[in-house]
């Protein structure tokens, strides 16, 4: 299952496993929940939300230290 | 499938741990509203009437406060105007500067822009790359509130709104706890009113909003915003201590709402306390209120051109 994960000016086409969770590839790259929001297609979503095949996902980072 | 828990529709963008309330975008923006607007009430924030003086950074705290407040703005219950500092931090403050010119001009906002330069003849990057004796927001801090203020008074506002967050207010009340400064405490609250009448109110609309719901929604109402850290946040003890609680909160998602509901009990015993007396005067080089023959803003100004 292929994705494409965009993350600030950063754009990369990821392959996982079907039924991955968003929350699955975040905590991968080390990336903590706590400080992004996601958008599945465009749309806000939980980071429980399962990825399907051609989805774009959007890592929106939200919160720095300070 | 979760659904939102209060209109049904499958579509949520957030769980409340703290609650288990589930909401679509719809029902989060309506209830995030709703909450603020009850807070203003509950804590009488703002009287009709009110100029209101929003300090709008063009970061996501600030830009929220400004879309709530514009619907008084607009149903003129207040006036409002903002005012953007620029703290002169190459790199990074441009883009909140043009974002919140932006925000102003679409809602109709009468705008200033002041910077450390002007006032102050230096800017931030230029303190921190010379001899600088203490942290970039020790400097940052008081050079703001003394702008603040005084183009407070130089619009007719009536009160300063601020853009703080449960976050930034969980982590003002745990460091100045550990640090022993239990005199700051005494000021910490949704409402920061002064003996001196040179010193505007201050109001935080968003005390009870934690940081990551205000980034929410921004983002679904489609509010641009400028989302950076500055590069000077992380060498702070203020830093370490959002860190700190940040971890905490994964397994106690209550443990922000505890601290400010513990704290605001403990206040009014806190204040009776610690509050210090003394005489507020004038500072002799600038004018503005002080309690001392030179304000904090002037002795910085004076070390950092020795």
């Amino acid at each position: 299952m292929k994705f494409t994960l965009i993350i600030g000016d950063e754009q990369e086409t990821r392959d996982f496993p079907d039924e991955t969770t968003i929350k699955r590839v975040l905590e991968d790259m080390d990336f903590p929940l706590e400080t992004v929001v996601v958008k599945k297609n465009g749309q806000i979503v939980l980071e429980e939300e399962i990825i399907a095949d051609g989805d774009v996902i959007e890592v929106i980072k939200v919160i720095y230290g300070g | 499938m979760k659904t939102c828990t209060k209109c049904g529709a499958p579509e949520v963008i957030i769980e409340k741990k703290h609650s288990g309330q589930r909401l679509c975008q719809d029902c989060f923006i309506q209830g995030t509203q709703q909450k603020v607007l009850k807070d203003i009430r509950k804590y009488k924030l703002i009287d009709k009437g009110d100029k209101v003086l929003m300090a709008l950074s063009g970061g996501k705290d600030s830009v929220m406060v400004l879309d709530i407040l514009n619907s008084l703005y607009e149903r003129n219950i207040i006036e409002m105007t903002a005012v953007t500092i620029d703290e002169g931090i190459k790199g990074y403050r441009e883009d909140g500067v043009r974002i919140a010119e932006d925000h102003a001009k679409r809602l109709g906002i009468e705008h200033n822009l002041v910077t450390f330069k002007d006032s102050f003849d230096t800017t931030l990057d230029d303190i921190m790359t010379s001899s600088s004796q203490r942290g970039a927001c020790t400097y940052c801090g008081v050079f703001r509130r003394w702008i603040l203020n005084r183009e407070a008074r130089d619009v007719g506002a009536t009160k300063i709104a601020t853009g703080h967050n449960l976050d930034d207010e969980t982590q003002a009340i745990l460091m100045n706890y550990l640090e022993g400064n239990i005199e700051n405490l005494t000021r910490i609250g949704p409402k920061t009113v002064s003996r001196s009448e040179k010193f505007t109110v201050k109001i935080k609309p968003l005390r009870e909003i934690p940081e990551k719901e205000v980034a929410l929604y921004v983002l679904a109402r489609e509010l641009e915003v400028h989302f950076a850290g500055c590069p000077y946040s992380q060498e702070s003890f203020r830093g370490e201590v959002g860190q700190f609680i940040k971890q905490l909160s994964q397994n106690h998602p209550t443990i922000m709402y505890s601290t400010l509901r513990g704290f605001d009990k403990l206040k009014p015993v806190i204040k009776k306390e610690f509050t210090k007396e003394f005489n507020m005067g004038k500072c002799t080089r600038c004018g503005e209120p002080s309690a001392h023959e030179l304000c904090r803003a002037c002795i910085f100004c004076i070390e950092i051109n020795e």
